[in-house]
């Protein structure tokens, strides 16, 4: 593990910046997190030192946006590529965030970051050089749905970091899409700042190769009556972490997540999130899907704190969850920490497999067990992905996730 | 409308079990190590394999770090500072109940525990546990024409030697956790229950404890064993004497089930639990496992968590036979700065296997009331169920209450569900009750009661009705 040798020694390397050497600083202790503590319990020790293993790349291969053909009225970006973004309309503006403003932001977070809570971060913008660092800052109306690109080509590892502000009253449609090559690891990081009264429709797909590996957290800080909706999904890593931090920072700030993740073979996709009500008023209203198959291993743990001061929150949390094989596993843990009183909460969770008197009313119509088992697979599926901003007509999700191996 | 100046933090009704019985008692001096092990062995006259038990389980519990997982907060425990042996004196070894201490059957009768037997009409058989020892059980002859064994631990290893080599420490073994392995270490006391095969047990059995001395800990020890096609309803019963001190209570119980079997295992747990300040009251962390060893055997907890400062207690079911079902039925209650992590495991092995997990968790004042619990479907577990089902109540803007449920699943022909509520006291209900003429704190305590109910309906008679009034109790006072 070159990566963690390189965070012990904490060579003075001059090119690196400012924050990169505060993260290296603050990994250099305890470079890698502790396998006991709850977060990183279950998570395989032995594919966490795989994503580890491949060496950091500056160069970008040149990269292929392998989905359907961009259409005009689509804003897409890549984060590692140099040219300088300044998007101005009558109705909206897109500007990249000055460097001064990035490492202010950076900087305030990572002084809230607890070490095996934001091990992924800390890894991300330490290892992040300026250049695959993108800073954002949208404002307007009428704007365009945005594609945000991360990716890592083959035997390479990659740290990949998005800052998005949102300006008040700004209304979004963004897709993020994560790529993993055969044999990479990518590490992404992604912190979104809502400003009053925005809006946000967030799609986060991360789609692997062959033995590809991904770290993926999310920051979310949600100022007042702003609104962020969440639909991700996960499948064909070898290994996949997806961190999910949402923090309603003055409550009165709605919260719509919907994400799943599809193990196969002998893979390990785990889900994390933490949701924080920092105020009165707040609506969460999640649900996290998990499929595992074959060999695999689907994990899911959710967290809802509810401190004193968040009176009137509305939050629910459903983990739903297919186990389709003998030797696949699932683990869930939904959480609720609650202090205030006037609140409304809940959780549910359940384990099962395919419904079989559904299946077996679809045969008894002449439909074959494979199609009967798709059909309802596809329904499972359609929930989430009904929910991804722009995927839904143009990226055949639906197909790719049934028709694959 | 609830009136928020109403609320007030204090239960103002004193714990009525707090008072301490003037006795003399036996106690060995404060710490623990090899030789203090050897004499409590040596006091009870043990045979030479409970005592390497003992000094195997001392060993690993050196070795071990206490646990830090639990959402508690608590100072630490100085394990050196505690007597692990204390006795009421007797002269000579009792062999009718008119010879016990009066003072003794004076404690017990002002607890409402009959030990005497003119008493019958409770028909219940009743092992009390004073500090370290047993010091009655009644029913013992009526019982015995059964074949059921109901006495003491320490009298078990006496005359049931061969019962006790074979069971004790299957359940949970003395490597299970930092607190099985001290009480494996230093166990004094507690029932041992034994339903010979096709018997049902003619009277519910009862164990109770109490702890009287402000500087000893308790740490009984009970072992159940239901034959093959038997059945038994156990319930157990604890409280203490007001000491502003922290008093370590660290138990295991441990439930076999055979074939067919079926244990019902009750508790009403009432320890002193420290005044409104969080000073004082019985440090609660306890080991209670089950184990339903033979198809269709049947292990069912019911628990009614009122007391302890902190409680820590976690009872499960393994269930390994085909067909067999485990349940657990919790309400845990918490007020002022009391802490409880409660919750259970129902570890699914065997095929066909289902359990039931109901917890009602109800915390007021400042106190912190955590379920926590797994449900794991191994991969033989073909065909089972599991269903939990768990709700908080919360009253008052300072408690806390959280959920931790783990599931694991490695078996896709089984399924579980799981959910979970928080909620207040409805303002509209209680608006509803006080215009019908029910004052204040009565509504609360039938709507407290009602959010109970499910829990309730598995107790035992004698302790539902007893349950209820306890809840009403503990609650007065703190709700507005």
């Amino acid at each position: 593990m070159e990566i963690i040798e390189k965070i012990k020694t904490n060579k003075s390397d001059d090119n690196l910046t400012e924050i990169q050497k505060i993260c290296l600083h603050k990994l250099q202790s305890s470079p890698l997190p502790n396998p006991k503590n709850e977060l990183w319990r279950l998570s395989s020790k032995s594919k966490l030192s795989n994503f580890l293993d491949y060496s950091i790349n500056e160069k970008d291969s040149k990269f292929d946006i392998p989905f359907p053909k961009d259409s005009q009225s689509t804003i897409r970006l890549i984060i590692g590529d140099k040219c300088q973004i300044k998007l101005i309309d009558k109705n909206y503006s897109i500007q990249q965030l000055s460097e001064d403003e990035l490492q202010k932001y950076i900087k305030e977070q990572i002084s809230f970051f607890k070490q095996n809570e934001n091990w992924s971060d800390l890894l991300n913008l330490s290892l992040s050089c300026k250049n695959n660092i993108l800073g954002l800052k949208i404002n307007g109306s009428k704007i365009p749905p945005i594609e945000i690109f991360s990716h890592a080509s083959s035997n390479s590892l990659k740290a990949k970091t998005l800052v998005i502000f949102l300006e008040k009253n700004c209304d979004i449609e963004l897709l993020q899409v994560n790529l993993g090559k055969e044999n990479s690891s990518l590490s992404q990081s992604t912190f979104f700042c809502l400003r009053e009264n925005s809006s946000v429709n967030h799609g986060v797909v991360s789609y692997g190769e062959n033995r590809s590996n991904l770290l993926n957290s999310l920051n979310v800080i949600q100022q007042k009556n702003s609104t962020y909706n969440l639909g991700s999904l996960h499948f064909k890593f070898n290994y996949a972490r997806f961190e999910i931090s949402i923090k309603q920072s003055a409550g009165n700030a709605k919260t719509n997540i919907k994400g799943m993740q599809i193990t196969k073979k002998d893979e390990q996709i785990s889900t994390y999130t933490k949701i924080e009500f920092n105020g009165p008023n707040g609506f969460l209203d999640q649900i996290n899907k998990s499929l595992a198959d074959n060999k695999s291993h689907a994990i899911f743990e959710g967290s809802i704190i509810v401190p004193k001061i968040a009176q009137r929150t509305d939050a629910s949390q459903l983990s739903r969850n297919l186990l389709l094989s003998n030797l696949a596993q699932i683990d869930t843990k939904p959480q609720l920490e609650i202090i205030a009183d006037d609140v409304k909460c809940k959780h549910g969770a359940t384990i099962s497999q395919l419904n079989e008197e559904e299946l077996f009313y679809m045969r008894t119509r002449g439909i074959t067990l494979t199609q009967a088992s798709k059909l309802q697979l596809s329904s499972y599926f359609q929930e989430i992905i009904s929910f991804i901003p722009i995927s839904k007509d143009k990226w055949d999700l639906l197909d790719k996730l049934l028709n694959e191996d | 409308m609830v009136n928020e100046n109403l609320v007030k933090d204090v239960v103002k009704e004193p714990y009525k079990y707090g008072f301490v019985t003037d006795i003399e008692t036996e106690k060995i001096e404060k710490g623990l190590n090899e030789d203090i092990i050897k004499l409590i062995s040596q006091k009870k006259e043990e045979p030479k394999f409970l005592l390497d038990f003992r000094l195997k389980a001392f060993k690993k519990w050196q070795k071990m770090k206490e646990p830090d997982w639990a959402a508690l907060g608590y100072k630490k425990i100085d394990y050196q500072d505690i007597i692990y042996y204390s006795a009421p004196k007797q002269k000579e070894k009792i062999s009718s109940l008119d010879e016990v201490d009066p003072k003794l059957l004076e404690t017990f009768d002002k607890l409402g525990i009959p030990l005497t037997e003119q008493k019958k009409l409770t028909n219940v058989a009743v092992d009390a546990v004073f500090d370290s020892v047993s010091i009655a059980t009644t029913f013992r002859e009526e019982l015995a024409e059964h074949g059921v064994i109901f006495c003491s631990i320490s009298e078990a290893v006496k005359n049931h030697a061969d019962l006790i080599e074979k069971y004790l420490g299957t359940v949970v073994p003395a490597s299970d956790n930092y607190f099985a392995a001290l009480n494996s270490a230093v166990f004094s006391d507690g029932s041992f229950v034994y339903i010979p095969k096709g018997v049902t047990c003619p009277m519910d059995l009862s164990s109770y404890f109490r702890i009287n001395s402000g500087d000893s800990g308790q740490f009984e020890r009970t072992l159940i064993i239901a034959e093959e096609s038997s059945s038994v309803s156990y319930l157990e019963g604890c409280t203490a004497p007001m000491f502003d001190t922290n008093t370590l209570h660290a138990a295991v119980v441990e439930l076999i089930a055979l074939d067919d079997a079926s244990i019902k295992y009750s508790t009403v747990q009432n320890w002193y639990a420290g005044d409104e300040e969080g000073i004082g009251g019985i440090f609660n962390f306890v080991t209670k496992r089950g184990k339903c060893l033979g198809k269709r055997s049947k292990i069912s907890w019911s628990q009614v968590e009122t007391g302890s400062a902190i409680t820590w207690k976690y009872p499960s079911c393994l269930l390994l036979g085909e067909e067999s079902i485990g349940e657990f039925y919790s309400v845990a209650l918490t007020n002022n700065l009391q802490q409880a992590d409660t919750g259970t495991k129902m570890i699914h092995i065997g095929p066909k296997t289902k359990s039931t997990i109901v917890s009602k968790g109800i915390s007021a004042g400042k106190s912190k009331n955590s379920y926590r619990g797994l449900v794991k479907m191994g991969t033989k577990a073909t065909g089972s169920r599991n269903y939990s089902q768990c709700d908080s109540m919360l009253i008052g803007d300072q408690a806390s209450a959280n959920t931790f449920p783990y599931i694991k699943s490695q078996q896709p022909n089984s399924e579980i569900e799981h959910e979970a509520s928080t909620c207040r006291i409805s303002e509209d209900q209680l608006f509803y009750l006080q215009s019908r003429g029910i004052e204040f704190e009565e509504a609360v305590s039938m709507m407290v009661s009602g959010f109970c109910r499910d829990v309730f309906n598995q107790l035992p008679m004698e302790f539902a009705a007893e349950a209820d009034k306890l809840l009403a109790l503990k609650l007065e006072g703190s709700v507005g």
